[in-house]
């Protein structure tokens, strides 16, 4: 518990101090802004080659 | 269902790869708009008006400036004119510089660019660190005016035979190499008294600046919060 959430500790609080509190946060970021989006633009590229009939 | 697989097909990649390099993009161009805000040196209003920047402003240099432990943040902060009840700079404390705690913004600024100036004239970071920049071959100088050694009773003020911190590091500046410190002694660099002044007031101010407990083992010396 005490690891896995850390308390905002920057001097001001940015967007940038929140990724850079711990593994976690940047994790979910990534996550959020690379593999989410993937998924769609998978489902999107899917979708048009059985359209196409690929 | 598609015979081709979404893995092997082109356009996939080529959308993957424009999102990413295209949100990077966005998101480093905030980051340097983030960052310059963020590094941007305060005034003395914001010192007087108890308003904590990474960077405080030029006057910072009429305050004393010690070097505290903070527990929420688990490392050492800069802590401008004594510490308040939240173990932040409570901007209160004054201590003389140079016979002086009423250095005005204009004559702080000028000696601060004097010591900046100096410090690349006599490029000190051929040696030693500034702020994460520079070479190890003698003492990081990031927090120098919060070694002990150069306080009331370290060996560094006591070498020189001077009263305060500030004389002190201004006499040894001028001649560096009277003074026996380390296996690597410092040469002497020709730094006139009035360079020195200005040098010394560098060093205050750098020391000042809120680094995020840079660097690491600075706390860890003698004398120190959680010192040995």
């Amino acid at each position: 518990m005490n690891a896995m959430f850390e308390p905002f500790v920057d001097v001001v609080p940015s967007f940038f101090a929140t990724l850079s509190q711990g593994p976690m946060t940047l994790t979910i970021f990534l996550h959020t802004v690379i593999i989410l989006p993937m998924f769609w633009i998978y489902k999107q590229e899917k979708a048009r080659l059985e359209k196409e009939g690929n | 269902m598609a015979t081709k697989s979404v893995w092997s097909d082109n356009r996939f990649w080529q959308r993957t790869a424009a999102w990413v390099t295209g949100f990077a993009s966005v998101l480093l161009i905030w980051l340097t708009f983030d960052t310059s805000a963020q590094i941007s040196m305060g005034t003395d209003a914001d010192l007087q008006n108890g308003v904590t920047k990474r960077v405080p402003g030029p006057t910072v240099i009429n305050y004393k400036v010690t070097y505290e432990m903070n527990k929420k943040r688990q490392h050492e902060i800069p802590v401008i004119g004594g510490m308040n009840a939240e173990g932040t700079s409570a901007f209160q404390e004054k201590e003389n510089f140079f016979g002086r705690d009423n250095w005005s913004e204009e004559e702080a600024g000028a000696l601060l660019h004097l010591g900046k100036l100096a410090s690349q004239t006599k490029n000190c970071m051929n040696c030693h660190t500034l702020l994460g920049n520079g070479a190890y071959y003698a003492p990081d100088l990031t927090k120098a005016w919060l070694d002990p050694a150069w306080g009331p009773e370290g060996s560094m003020q006591a070498m020189t035979g001077k009263e305060t911190k500030e004389e002190a590091m201004a006499e040894f500046l001028q001649n560096p190499s009277q003074y026996p410190t380390h296996a690597r002694m410092m040469p002497n660099l020709g730094i006139t008294a009035e360079e020195a002044k200005g040098l010394v007031a560098f060093l205050k101010h750098l020391s000042s600046i809120d680094t995020n407990g840079f660097p690491r083992n600075f706390g860890k010396i003698q004398g120190a919060v959680n010192g040995k």
